[in-house]
């Protein structure tokens, strides 16, 4: 007995089993068949070939825009597992058969659960952000040489010295994004499970489409042509204190490296939501490895070893030691952070997402819950957090089952005699079908549960 | 039902692999964006302010000297100011595009060898097109002048007459015979060992003037100093009265529709006038201030609201 789950589940009617379905499958029936299989909650096909699992899945594929999942494990449901989008393998009794075919594998059909909520939530948000980001600092760095063009007469001048081009995506802004999509985290892995509908931006592609890559984009785009044309407006006519003007090439080149790199740290920071030590580790040390590599550079060691090569000797300390160009990064940083900032928090405050909610009110319970002694952040604290479902999942011997209804007496006697198959297989979790309504009653529930209850 | 083998074929359960790690997790509350935005936003008018008065105390006098004719040796210009001020000579040059990639030192064509193959020394556009206008000034007394000595020392970099550019060195103690064998670069009228014949350390490729032309400027409108007014009677500053600036006048700027401007000005702490920084910093500083109290608006009007919902 296998169960396919589709992602558009609709209502709460009736669920048909279908027997032999050969019939259903034939090209004049198939698309009555998957319009009435998508007005169920749940579709059993049982007695199905492994050939007629691929062609369900086939048939959802082709005519609904979801993304299909399957899993099995046994070796009748390598077909299924090819067709479908993600393929999930179970390693157990009936053998690897089904593991060697999957992209996913593992022991237990109820870690299908934290395979979708946990880890796949987090794997789309993680990438979004690492998309949006690793977009913006590239244009951000790329198109200050279009605003510069103007005024080189377009002749693909720098606007920065050869090394930094070739060690600004490699290492001063590679370290901090990647341990951002290592391993950032929104919410902690309790509250995943607990609000699954925290799984919908990912179903409906919200974090990293056209219009979020668009936003991207133009944000990069307006970073450049501050970091383009504050130093320009700035060290055109300045001078240092002692009158030598500040408006060279190598000045201007040193300004601009260095404002745009301190922006990109700053927007790093900014995105990364979860700060391990890892990440700070990255952020700080990219940032104090840019500064050591730009003064190792420019001094004059390199130079007299490699003359042609390292031509900007001299710049860094005489451009990083005049208070107008520290003045100048400081307002170009400024200028670019802060309308991030203000759209950030304003977002936050008048359409705030489920994730976003459910952050604030982890972290603020947090809070509440350090005065009377460490508790409920370790995975499956036992019994430790205070109303919520979590502690009873620790223990193990989940309360959630699911069910199989029939309008007829129909197979049930047969199932659960284990006449027929194994009983271990039966142990199937659901996807949440507790928290009926939405989810705003969820939370207040929750919140009064809170304030009424003592700590476990 | 769990025995050794299955134990063992257990991923690891510590804390980076299991995604456990401590971490900080911030949030945007109101309690840090709106004050931290005040904050800047007051630092950044106290800065601007500060710039702003700054820069109106440095005086500048600038004066756009280009289209004489080319053989007129002297011209009268007479300023008629107050000004008491310690002063360095900048001339200043628009629209001459000098960042083109062929002005890199590693690749001197086309100006490496000219005609009869002699390499010429310095080689480049760069060096080639050395700006050689010279300035005298003389303060008016009474009907006489009586010259304003400039200083030409140290208005290089330090790293750049140190270490970067280095003369070679004197052949039979003669400096002009180490250049053996070259040519000077041709719209040059001397060689390069000539280019200060009265002082040693001011000849050749460690001259102050051939330093500061060789520092590539980036933009098609920059500035370069030329002197500085810091001896004698003028150490204090060019005191209010008559002057007369002779030129002369060397440069070619009209074949690519170039101006050449001469600027005397004073300098401060944070140079020469800047008005561009403290303009900005004000301007950003207020637009922070604004869009401090705009969310504090917002997030009063939501706060309340969202209590009388719960009530």
């Amino acid at each position: 007995l296998k169960i396919l789950l589709t992602p558009n589940v609709r209502g709460n009617g009736y669920f048909p089993l279908s027997v032999g379905q050969a019939h259903a499958l034939e090209a004049d029936m198939e698309r009555e068949f998957l319009e009435t299989a998508c007005a169920c909650r749940a579709v059993i096909c049982c007695r199905v070939t492994p050939l007629q699992k691929a062609l369900v899945v086939e048939l959802v594929k082709q005519h609904k825009k979801a993304v299909t999942l399957a899993i099995g494990d046994g070796a009748n449901d390598v077909s299924m597992i090819k067709t479908a989008h993600i393929g999930v393998g179970i390693s157990g009794q009936e053998g690897i058969q089904a593991v060697l075919a999957s992209d996913y594998s593992f022991s237990q059909f109820r870690f299908l659960q934290r395979l979708l909520l946990v880890h796949g939530r987090w794997s789309y948000l993680r990438m979004c952000r690492f998309l949006c980001y690793f977009f913006y600092k590239n244009f951000a760095f790329t198109m200050v040489h279009f605003w510069f063009g103007f005024f080189c007469g377009f002749s693909a001048q720098t606007v920065y010295d050869q090394y930094f081009i070739t060690l600004y995506n490699i290492v001063y802004t590679s370290l901090p994004v990647l341990a951002m999509g290592i391993f950032d985290q929104d919410v902690p892995e309790q509250r995943s499970l607990e609000y699954p509908k925290l799984y919908e931006p990912g179903q409906l592609n919200l974090l990293f489409n056209k219009r979020e890559f668009f936003i991207c984009i133009a944000q990069g785009i307006y970073t450049s042509v501050v970091l383009f044309f504050i130093p320009y407006g700035v060290l055109s006519y300045a001078t240092q204190s002692n009158g030598v003007p500040l408006a060279d090439y190598q000045t201007f080149a040193v300004t601009t490296a260095t404002a745009l790199v301190i922006v990109v740290s700053v927007q790093i920071a900014l995105d990364t939501g979860y700060w391990t030590a890892i990440n700070h580790f990255f952020i700080w040390g990219s940032l104090g490895t840019y500064f050591t590599i730009l003064f190792a550079m420019h001094s004059s060691i390199l130079f007299n070893i490699f003359p042609k090569q390292f031509h900007f000797l001299g710049s860094a300390y005489n451009t990083l030691g005049q208070p107008v160009v520290w003045l100048t990064i400081a307002l170009a940083t400024v200028i670019c952070i802060a309308p991030v900032l203000a759209f950030r928090f304003l977002k936050l405050d008048l359409k705030p997402q489920l994730s976003d909610t459910v952050r604030y009110t982890q972290l603020v319970l947090q809070k509440k819950r350090k005065p009377g002694g460490r508790a409920g952040r370790g995975v499956g604290g036992a019994g430790v957090a205070s109303g919520s479902t979590l502690g009873r999942l620790g223990r193990g011997g989940s309360r959630r089952s699911g069910y199989a209804f029939a309008h007829q007496e129909g197979f049930g006697e047969l199932i659960t005699s284990g006449k027929n198959m194994r009983l271990s297989s039966l142990a199937l979790a659901t996807f949440a079908s507790r928290h009926s309504g939405s989810w705003i009653d969820t939370l207040r529930r929750k919140k009064h549960a809170n304030s009424t209850d003592k700590t476990r | 039902m769990k025995n050794e083998g299955e134990a063992a074929k257990r991923p690891d359960n510590t804390a980076f692999t299991q995604q456990r790690l401590p971490a900080w997790q911030p949030i945007l509350s109101a309690g840090i964006v709106i004050p931290s935005f005040l904050l800047i936003g007051l630092a950044f008018i106290g800065i601007g302010i500060g710039l702003f008065l700054t820069s109106q105390t440095i005086q500048v006098w600038e004066m756009d000297y280009t289209g004489f004719e080319k053989d007129s040796p002297c011209f009268r210009c007479t300023i008629l100011s107050n000004q008491n001020c310690t002063c360095e000579v900048t001339f200043s040059l628009s629209t001459l595009f000098s960042v083109k990639s062929s002005y890199f030192p590693s690749d001197c064509s086309p100006y490496a060898y000219d005609s009869e193959k002699n390499p010429i020394v310095p080689c480049g556009a760069i060096a080639n097109s050395i700006f050689n206008d010279t300035f005298e000034l003389y303060q008016i007394i009474n009907g006489t002048k009586k010259q304003v000595p400039l200083d030409g020392k140290g208005i290089s970099w330090w790293t750049d007459y140190n270490i970067k550019y280095r003369n070679p060195s004197s052949v039979n103690s003669s400096f002009a015979k180490s250049f053996d064998g070259t040519v000077k670069p041709i719209n040059w009228p001397k060689p390069a060992y000539e280019l200060d014949l009265t002082d040693p350390n001011n000849n050749g490729f460690l001259n102050q003037d051939f330093l500061v032309w060789m520092r590539r400027a980036a933009l098609p409108q920059f500035r370069k100093l030329y002197r500085r007014i810091t001896d004698g009677d003028y150490a204090a500053g060019l005191p209010a009265g008559n002057y007369s600036l002779k030129v002369h006048y060397n440069y070619p700027v009209l074949s690519f529709d170039g101006r050449k401007k001469v600027v005397f000005s004073n300098v401060s702490w944070m140079g020469g006038k800047n008005d561009f920084l403290g303009i900005a910093y004000l301007v950003v500083g207020s637009l922070c201030v604004v869009m401090s109290v705009v969310m504090l608006v917002v997030y009063a009007k939501f706060k309340f609201s969202d209590d009388d919902d719960d009530a």
